[in-house]
């Protein structure tokens, strides 16, 4: 039910040196950065599905594991959608137009969207976790017959908070998909629902029987939207999520991310609910 | 590359490290499976020495201020500066007027020429070492009763044990070997009483774990003298030992129905220690800078003696530093020469003018505190500190960082730019203990070789060699071999006679012997601290295991780092709810002397109205809560207990 | 020469028959470090080799997977020009035991499963292995039995040596094996059957001659049901010192960081080193959240990745080898035997009361 490409990395360890194209502020912590790989050969051969993330260097800092964020049709020049955290991510956001990372990847499993052609859809996603799913949605919206009923849930701390405006604003005037937002604090101008994503659910009229569901944001709102599914109808492998943990090498050998027996970096990110139900360290 | 074997520099078990070289790198780190304290074995900071003190940001160039800035400099430079502001300070001000702060981390060579630099060469009294903020307390409180002032067991000893009290310790956490040994005695029916304020991790090798008010040591400790003299559960011979009446006379005020208000302590609960450390033997008395740093520390230490003395028992103080020992042995006291011989005794003043042509003062110095306060007051015109981080260990931060910052003239030795050395006028570059040779000796009075593994990084030269150019530019001659160093401190200190490089090199190490000197008893007289209203809470600072003292060797490592990357305090559960504040949220503690903000979190192993902070990296430190105020006998600050308040930070 | 083959080398040319390994590749082997220290390291020469040592605390693994290794130097962001530094040369890792061979045999699988790591296979694949049986436990702290690992292997080695007093059994395992005779193969001559008989009864008297046990089986059964009380992992996890020595030392565990070094020159090198998942630092995110928390968690993801099913189809054996480092090395009691023991303890603790109520 989830998708693994099987385009081994070209560089295991070694990272490839790519440039910052642009950089856009999403919201006051998280940025946009827009990659190009110098080696244009290199650029010409690489290819990534929606799920999928890189080990992005940040000389003189280290390495931090980051999902792509852009549109999939487009694979050499890809954006990751990065929140200052950590000394990498933070010292990310320093860089200006022009400076170079190192990248390695693509790593990781993806989001199974072969596997749903025809079902109808549902996304629900909570602050950055939109940034995981958007290479889905624009894969599913560049594609749109081959995917039923679209529904995308996205609720964020704040208006100034929700990454992608720009996108969100194009999303909500199309009448091919339903566009929900929340978010915990209104201001003056927001016009939307106000409160947790899963406020949200009661306004969602989808069949489970023929609907799959991918997830994506902090564990808590995880778990919560887990049981409004689980409460709809929807089966323990019809709901999928993109998981996170302190990775290293990012090839499943250095053992950090592992869960059980499972390599968070290789046989995932992305699990269903059943998968993870059966891994006694993520049973929510 | 063959491994080089030489010795831990973390803490003061002492541990044999075998560290590989291949270039500049190190490629190996294991520890010895002879050694009798490592047994095969390391600790967590052991198993990262290597990244601790060759981190990339190591000084490699001596440092010049000019105005704001630290420049880079040459030696020749850097030395030429020192020797002048000395010189200059010398004929204006006089050699009082000149302190030096030596370290617990450098080697025995560098300790010794450090003192014999400050008595001879500057010719100030004004010569202390770090201890003087840690554990100098024991010295005289333990030359006093046991004779000894050190551990009088091996590590080894330990896990023979019959009962044990373990008072004001984080042993399990800080030294790892000997709370291995602790595991292994009471695996064997081995009777622990600990005491401490909060819940430690030696919690589940207790038969009996009391926890006192903090600051309120001594009350308990002299009911527990009394209870051991009333039920006569004494050794045979105990009344016989000098100083025994006094102590039963010093005790008279003790009144088993006041102990609980005065200290939190239940009587019966004193009862049962004493029944069960004086039906256990052998014992063993440890303690840590719970006591050290506490009000009163040496006369608790005093007391703790006696208990040991009156059961039959053993003293270990737990001594944090890896040459704590050393530092202590070879006189880095402002009121003592080499070897603990006052400065009043003849033979030590005779060899001290044989060997050092010069005659020492017949008065202490300045202690280290003091000379603190001297750079505030203008009494100290120069201080030069060896590898100590006195910004963040000394007490009272704010007023010292300004006082340090006031002083004309400061030179620094450290590994890195730290607090200290960012206040100072010329900066040395320190090398670590894995770039020279020389000893360190442990908490069992073993002296172990310090063998060079790596050149020194950069310009970084070994405080011996420092200590030898500054003495040939004030025209005096330093030896820099230190095998050399050695051949004279073993001719000068009794108790190092017949160490040698030699014989280092054919074993594990060379103890100093104990001197079988009588124990005698002293008296214990009551003292309480004073309590605020205004300040409700009690501070409990504490160490972690990842972490060692100011935290400038282990925030360098990024695994001891990743283990603690958040500064944070403890509180229980129903103080933090009373004060309104909220798990990982801000709260600020603050005494007369300094304020700290750190992130909250709830335990139930912190009592009622304490406060618990453990050290953390660089920046801030608990000692910024703690004054002046030191013991009167020994003038080790009291860090510990201090009267705090906690808020919530809005 | 070939895989199958059993010789025999005489004592007297034992060290000639290295000497002449020498010319193709560094020698390791256990030698002499001070005052009875016993550790495996590079040799100049044959002479230094220690036959006969019990403890060696720092396993020879770190021949493959360094414990500090550096991967590649990069020069700054402005050029990034970078250089691959993995270095693989060619080694002769000489009396060894079996429970090393099978704990490499077990770390070159996990190494090129799925995707490969080009590191440790390129050093793995310029390793010969000279492994010496035990025809006595070394130490009081060996359980290889107990873990399939030995004394002696019926497979899987490169080249099996066994001291049958005044000569070796040459025993050939592999094709490197085979080809690393081939310098010295002059000095060999053919096994035969009063050669088997010396090796047949160091075999059947050796067993008994073990006193650490670690009855694994039922644990894993355990272990794998997540049916370990979490009070027993606590209480476990509250007695360890987090020193990391069970993991560093273990021949079989492969964790490890990564890191990126500045040099002088303001390049950096990405180095790697062994990593614990005993550190509470192991697992904890930049948020803060940390999804082991607890000590007793650790201790059972130890275990976990030891000692259970789940891990034993993914890597052919389950995770020990009984060499027994971590007993010698824990400074508490959390060496594999120890829990073992302690959870087959608890196991009757809690089930057995809890069937005993649900028969009532």
């Amino acid at each position: 039910m989830w998708g693994v490409t099987d385009q081994p990395s070209a560089n295991l360890y070694i990272p490839m040196i790519a440039v910052v194209d642009e950089i856009i502020d999403e919201t006051p912590d998280t940025k946009t950065f827009r990659l190009r790989f110098e080696d244009k050969d290199y650029a010409k051969s690489f290819s990534w599905e929606p799920g999928q993330f890189v080990e992005v260097t940040v000389f003189g800092a280290g390495e931090a594991p980051i999902g792509f964020a852009s549109d999939p049709s487009e694979k050499a020049l890809f954006e990751l959608t990065i929140v200052a955290r950590g000394k990498v991510t933070q010292a990310m956001h320093a860089l200006e137009k022009g400076d170079r990372v190192g990248i390695r990847g693509p790593l990781g499993n993806c989001w199974p969207l072969e596997e749903v052609k025809g079902m109808d859809l549902i996304i629900v996603s909570g602050g950055c976790g939109l940034a995981p799913l958007r290479p889905a949605i624009l894969h599913v919206l560049a594609n749109r017959n081959d995917y039923g009923e679209f529904w995308l849930l996205y609720g964020a701390r704040t208006p100034a908070d929700r990454d992608f405006k720009y996108d969100l604003e194009a999303w909500a005037k199309r009448d091919d998909m339903h566009l929900l937002q929340t978010v915990d604090i209104g201001d003056e101008t927001w016009k939307e629902n106000v409160g947790v994503v899963t406020t949200l659910f009661d306004k969602v009229k989808v069949k489970a029987e023929n609907a799959v569901a991918l997830t994506c944001g902090p564990p808590i709102m995880i778990k919560f939207v887990t049981i409004e599914l689980l409460k709809m109808g929807f089966s323990e492998d019809r709901i999928v999520t993109s998981l996170e943990r302190y990775m290293k090498c990012g090839v499943g050998k250095c053992g950090h991310c592992c869960v059980n027996h499972v390599y968070i970096c290789t046989e995932g990110p992305v699990f269903t609910y059943q998968q993870m139900q059966a891994l006694p360290e993520l049973r929510l | 590359m063959k491994p080089v074997l030489t010795t831990c520099g973390f803490c003061s078990c002492g541990c044999a490290l075998y560290v590989e070289p291949a270039d500049s790198r190190v490629v190996g780190l294991h520890p010895s499976e002879n050694h009798p304290v490592s047994t095969g074995r390391l600790c967590i900071k052991g198993w990262n020495a290597t990244p601790a003190v060759m981190g990339a940001d190591r000084l490699k160039t001596p440092l010049i201020r000019k105005a704001d800035s630290l420049e880079p400099a040459s030696w020749d430079k850097a030395i030429s500066f020192a020797a002048s502001a000395l010189k200059r300070i010398l004929a204006d001000s006089g050699p009082q007027s000149i302190g030096v702060i030596g370290s617990a981390k450098t080697t025995n060579e560098e300790c010794y020429s450090l003192v014999k630099f400050a008595r001879c060469v500057i010719g100030t009294p004004n010569i202390d070492g770090a201890h003087r903020f840690y554990d100098a307390s024991l010295i005289h409180a333990l030359l006093e009763t046991t004779g000894t002032p050190a551990s009088q067991i091996d590590v080894n000893s330990v896990a023979q044990a019959g009962s044990m009290l373990v008072v004001g310790a984080n042993v399990m956490e800080q030294l790892a070997h000997i709370g291995s040994r602790i595991q292994d005695a009471a695996e064997n029916g081995c009777r622990v009483v600990a005491a401490d304020p909060r819940t430690s991790r030696i919690a589940p090798q207790t038969s009996l774990f009391l926890h006192p008010t903090p600051g309120t040591d001594l009350t308990w400790i002299r009911a527990l003298l009394k209870t051991i003299i009333d039920r006569k559960l004494y050794v045979d011979h105990a009344p016989e030992i000098p100083g025994f009446e006094e102590l039963v006379v010093s005790l008279d005020d003790v009144q088993a129905g006041r102990l609980e208000d005065a200290c939190g302590i239940d009587p019966d609960a004193v009862g049962e220690a004493a029944q069960i450390l004086a039906s256990n033997p052998p014992l063993v008395v440890m303690f840590g800078l719970g006591v050290l740093q506490q009000f009163e520390s040496s006369r608790i230490v005093k007391a703790l003696a006696d208990v040991a003395v009156l059961l039959g028992g053993s003293v270990m103080p737990l001594r944090g530093q890896n040459n704590a020992q050393g530092a202590s042995d070879l006189g880095l006291s402002h009121d003592l020469l080499p070897g603990y011989r006052p400065l009043t005794d003849p033979g030590a003043r005779k060899v001290c003018e044989i060997l050092w042509d010069r005659e020492p003062p017949t008065e202490p110095g300045m202690s280290a505190v003091d000379m603190i306060l001297g750079c505030r007051s203008g009494a100290i015109k120069g201080l030069m500190i060896f590898g100590e981080n006195l910004a963040l260990s000394a007490p009272n931060t704010e007023e010292t960082l300004s006082a340090l910052d006031k002083v004309d003239f400061l030179a620094v030795s450290d590994l890195y730019l730290t607090e200290t050395a960012r206040l100072a006028d010329v900066v040395f570059p320190a090398c670590s203990f894995l770039e020279k040779d020389g000893t360190f000796t442990n908490i069992e009075r073993r002296v172990q070789r310090v063998r060079k593994v790596f050149e020194p990084i950069g310009e970084s030269k070994s405080d011996l060699d420092m200590i030898a150019d500054l003495a040939s530019a004030l025209g005096r001659d330093i030896s820099r071999e230190p095998a050399k160093v050695m051949a004279e401190i073993s001719a000068d200190v009794p108790q190092y006679q017949g160490v040698s490089f030699k014989a280092l090199d054919e074993s594990w190490g060379q103890q100093w012997p104990l001197k079988g000197a009588a124990p005698k008893l002293t008296p214990v007289p009551a003292a309480a601290a004073e309590s605020d209203r205004e300040y409700p809470f009690r501070l409990i600072a504490s160490r972690v295991n990842y972490h060692q003292q100011t935290g400038t060797m282990s925030a360098r490592s990024t695994v001891l780092a990743r283990e603690y990357p958040e500064a944070y305090a403890e509180l229980n559960e129903g103080d933090a709810e009373k004060l309104g504040v909220r798990p990982w949220q801000p709260i600020r503690i603050s005494s007369k002397s300094g304020a700290l903000i750190r992130t909250l979190m709830l335990s139930a192993s912190v009592p009622v109205g304490c406060v618990h902070v453990p050290h953390f990296f660089g920046g801030d430190s608990p000692n910024s809560l703690a004054s002046y105020e030191c013991d009167a006998v020994s003038g080790v600050p009291v860090y510990k207990a201090c009267a705090v308040k906690v808020e919530a930070v809005r | 020469m070939k895989a199958g083959d059993a010789l025999v080398l005489k004592k007297s040319d034992a060290l000639m028959f290295f000497a002449s390994l020498a010319n193709e590749m560094r020698l390791v082997a256990p030698r002499h470090l001070f005052g009875g220290d016993v550790m495996f390291g590079v040799v100049e020469s044959p002479k230094e080799i220690v036959w006969d040592y019990g403890h060696d605390i720092y396993p020879p693994k770190r021949f493959l997977l360094p414990h500090f290794e550096d991967m590649f130097r990069c020069e700054n962001g402005k050029t990034a020009r970078i250089e691959n530094l993995a270095d693989a040369p060619a080694q002769a890792i000489i009396g060894i035991r079996s429970c090393d061979v099978m704990a490499i045999r077990f770390q070159e699988r996990f190494f090129a499963s799925q995707i490969v790591d080009p590191y440790y296979k390129s050093r793995s694949d310029n390793t010969v292995l000279f492994s010496l049986v035990c025809n006595k436990p070394p130490k009081k702290e060996c359980f290889c039995i107990c873990c399939d690992a030995g004394p002696y292997l019926d497979s899987g080695f490169d080249v099996q040596l066994t001291d049958l007093g005044d000569r070796f059994l040459y025993e050939i395992g592999s094709e490197k094996g085979a080809k690393a005779t081939e310098p010295g193969a002059y000095m060999l001559s053919e096994a035969g059957a009063p050669d088997f008989d010396v090796r047949r009864r160091i075999e059947l008297q050796v067993d008994s001659l073990f006193e650490t046990t670690a009855y694994i089986a039922k644990a894993i059964n355990f272990i794998s049901e997540d049916e370990v009380p979490s009070q027993v992992w606590e209480e476990l996890g509250s007695m360890c010192f987090r020193c990391a020595a069970c993991t560093n030392l273990c021949p079989v565990c492969t964790c490890y960081t990564v890191d990126d070094r500045p040099e002088a020159d303001g390049s950096f090198t990405r180095c790697r080193s062994w990593d614990s998942c005993q550190y509470s630092g192991f697992t904890r995110e930049a948020s803060g959240h940390n999804p082991r928390p607890t000590f007793g968690a650790r201790v059972q993801r130890r275990f976990y990745h030891k000692a259970t099913y789940q891990y034993i189809m993914r890597d052919g054996k389950h995770g020990c080898v009984g060499c027994g480092r971590c007993v010698s090395a824990c400074l508490t009691k959390l060496d594999l035997p120890s829990v073992i023991k302690r959870i087959r303890r608890a196991m009757h603790e809690y089930l057995e009361p809890q069937e005993k109520a649900a028969e009532v």
